[in-house]
């Protein structure tokens, strides 16, 4: 008999995941899979349902069908599993107006159970909030409050962090600073769910973005397989595609415009790309990584997606009177045969 | 569950409306004491300090001290829902049910509260009268304000201390029903407002004889009621505030934030 495979438990985990208020669906047959150490951004316009995504997956709203896992636990019929949950899920985050910083803090750290001694400050020196410390948070700015917001999330050391805008409002350094903390944090094994409009922050360091539109998942791009993927410009395009093509740790290999873009095998490096293709005979003039351009990217697939509707919308429109007719007609004859 | 309850009494210090009714209820008295036109309204002089907390509870609990604590236990959750709070709480591992009920135990002690300030600040009020033996009554024992003779201190603040406490209980489904209607709508005006109406209403319902006694505002006047009529009060305002408290529960369970 085979060994069951060992499959590690997804950090976050939908499935099919929809919401409705009334009749109106706000998130559709949402799947989506968050391991440890990943970094995945929800992107899309406003309105798209991101916030209800997050809300969702952060137990704070009932799913109508389709089903969400913490670290293999539904955060509903489990609520301890949010000892091991950060989460900011307000933008700017919120905050007791007359408490400091630090209070406020410490409020989180006694509702989560403890904090080791000395963790609430280690955090506000995280977020370079220590100076704003005792100050209360009503006087704080929008960007302070985030940062705050994300210092609480961190607070407990979680496995899973779940963040809704978590620098929007906010200066650049601020921004980066968060999105640094991000990324070290699932450099630690924290799996982070955000949902942003920051493109070009998130491209940097995430694994996976998911593009919604209109309640759906309209597209997901793993951002790894984009980031073994080089732009070369050489003396002789056809054939170094066609040198490329004949390679085993070659992905893919296409023309763009006077260059060439490769897809190499994970593991291979520009170095080996570039002795292939000097090896070939072909003159190498330029060899870079090929940044993947999330924002034209986003723009084209809701732009198509868009499209799309529009043109399911009119044909449906067009197809009513005649279905109508048909369903007259029916009704007619019947009518006769009597 | 302690560190919830001392977490809803700290925000108990910062509700504007505890604030607004601690200085109302602290002045109200006040204007009994100082009264000049006591002797035309109701035909008799204050002579001890004992009859101010009468007069001042005599004339607060058909609509002051229910719209004060309504207000007060409906802000206690819409505070949350200003501050955008209530989702960032949710999301620490306490359960919906444990935060709700530290919040109506809180609810639970504000009528104690409002009525221990209030009994301090007429007992301040009347100081001037003096709490030695005196001819007349309380105005909260069977005897009203006139009373039947000299009465003792001992059994002045007997009486007293007796309808202050029942008022108390008599106002505490009021504050639960505010947080019903607070989690119904999550709003704190709204939530008010809503129970403001109801006790409207159920004044206006005397009109029908057979529902009058089960109706909350037929129990606010419980404080002068006779001992024999005290276990019913008692049982139909526990049946209230259960009912009440697990409504509220069972709603807050479902929502969505």
């Amino acid at each position: 008999m085979d060994a069951a495979p060992n499959r590690v438990t997804p950090a976050i985990e939908t499935v099919r995941l929809t919401k409705r208020y009334g009749s109106r669906p706000v998130v559709r047959d949402l799947s989506l899979r968050v391991q440890p150490g990943e970094v995945y951004a929800l992107v899309g316009p406003n309105g798209a349902g991101k916030t209800t995504v997050i809300r969702l997956v952060a137990g704070l709203a009932f799913p109508t069908s389709g089903t969400v896992r913490m670290l293999g636990e539904d955060p509903h019929e489990r609520p301890s599993v949010r000892r091991r949950l950060g989460a900011v899920v307000e933008a700017p985050a919120a905050f007791y107006p007359y408490l400091s910083g630090r209070r406020n803090l410490r409020l989180h750290a006694r509702l989560a159970g403890g904090v080791p001694a000395g963790r609430i400050g280690e955090v506000l020196d995280r977020m370079e909030l220590t100076a704003a410390a005792d100050r209360p948070v009503g006087i704080y700015s929008l960007g302070m409050r985030q940062r705050l917001g994300v210092a609480a999330a961190l607070l407990t050391r979680p496995e899973i962090l779940v963040l809704d805008e978590p620098a929007s409002g906010m200066d650049p350094l601020s921004l980066h600073l968060v999105h640094r903390v991000l990324q070290e944090a699932a450099h630690e094994g924290t799996a982070v769910l955000l949902s942003t409009h920051h493109l070009e922050e998130v491209v940097a360091y995430c694994h996976l973005v998911g593009l919604m539109e209109e309640g759906e998942l309209i597209d997901a791009v793993d951002l790894r397989d984009r980031r073994a993927r080089f732009r070369v410009r050489v003396s002789d395009v056809p054939a170094a595609v066609a040198l490329l093509r004949a390679q085993p740790w070659v992905r893919e290999a296409q023309r763009r415009g006077d260059h060439l873009v490769a897809a190499l095998a994970p593991g291979t490096g520009a170095e080996r790309l570039a002795a292939a293709l000097v090896g070939g005979g072909i003159d190498l003039l330029e060899i870079g990584p090929d940044v993947f351009d999330l924002r034209a990217h986003y723009r084209e697939r809701v732009t198509a997606e868009r499209a799309r509707r529009t043109a399911v919308e009119a044909l449906a429109i067009d197809a009513e009177p005649q279905r109508l007719g048909r369903a007259g007609r029916a009704e007619h004859g019947r009518g006769g045969a009597r | 569950m302690i560190a919830l309850l001392s977490m809803e009494l700290g925000k108990l210090a910062h509700l504007s409306s505890v604030r607004f009714g601690l200085v109302v209820l602290a002045l109200f008295p006040w204007l009994w004491a100082y009264a000049p036109g006591v002797f035309d309204v109701y035909g008799f002089f204050i002579v001890s300090g004992f009859q101010v907390p009468a007069l001042s509870l005599l004339s607060s609990m058909a609509f002051l001290l229910p719209l004060l604590v309504a207000i007060a236990a409906a802000e206690l959750l819409g505070i949350e829902i200003q501050h955008g709070t209530l989702p960032t709480v949710l999301l620490r591992p306490v359960t919906r049910s444990q935060w709700l009920l530290a919040k109506l135990l809180v609810v639970s002690a504000l009528p104690f509260l409002a009525l221990a300030w209030f009994l301090l600040a007429s007992l301040v009020a009347g100081a001037s009268f003096g709490f030695g033996s005196f001819v007349g009554g309380t105005g909260l024992g069977a005897s009203g304000l006139l009373g039947t003779g000299t009465m003792a201190p001992a059994a002045a603040w007997g009486e007293l201390l007796r309808a202050y406490l029942i008022a108390a209980y008599a106002l505490l489904p009021i504050a639960l029903l505010a947080v019903l209607f607070a989690v119904l709508f999550m709003n704190a005006a709204a939530g008010a407002l809503a129970t403001l109406a109801t006790l409207i209403v159920m004044e206006l319902l005397v009109v029908f004889p057979g529902v009058t006694p089960y109706l909350l505002t037929s129990q606010l006047s419980a404080y002068v009621a006779p001992a024999s009529d005290l276990g019913w009060v008692v049982a139909l305002i526990a049946f209230y505030c259960a009912a009440f408290a697990a409504v509220a529960v069972i709603v807050f369970e479902r929502k969505d934030f």
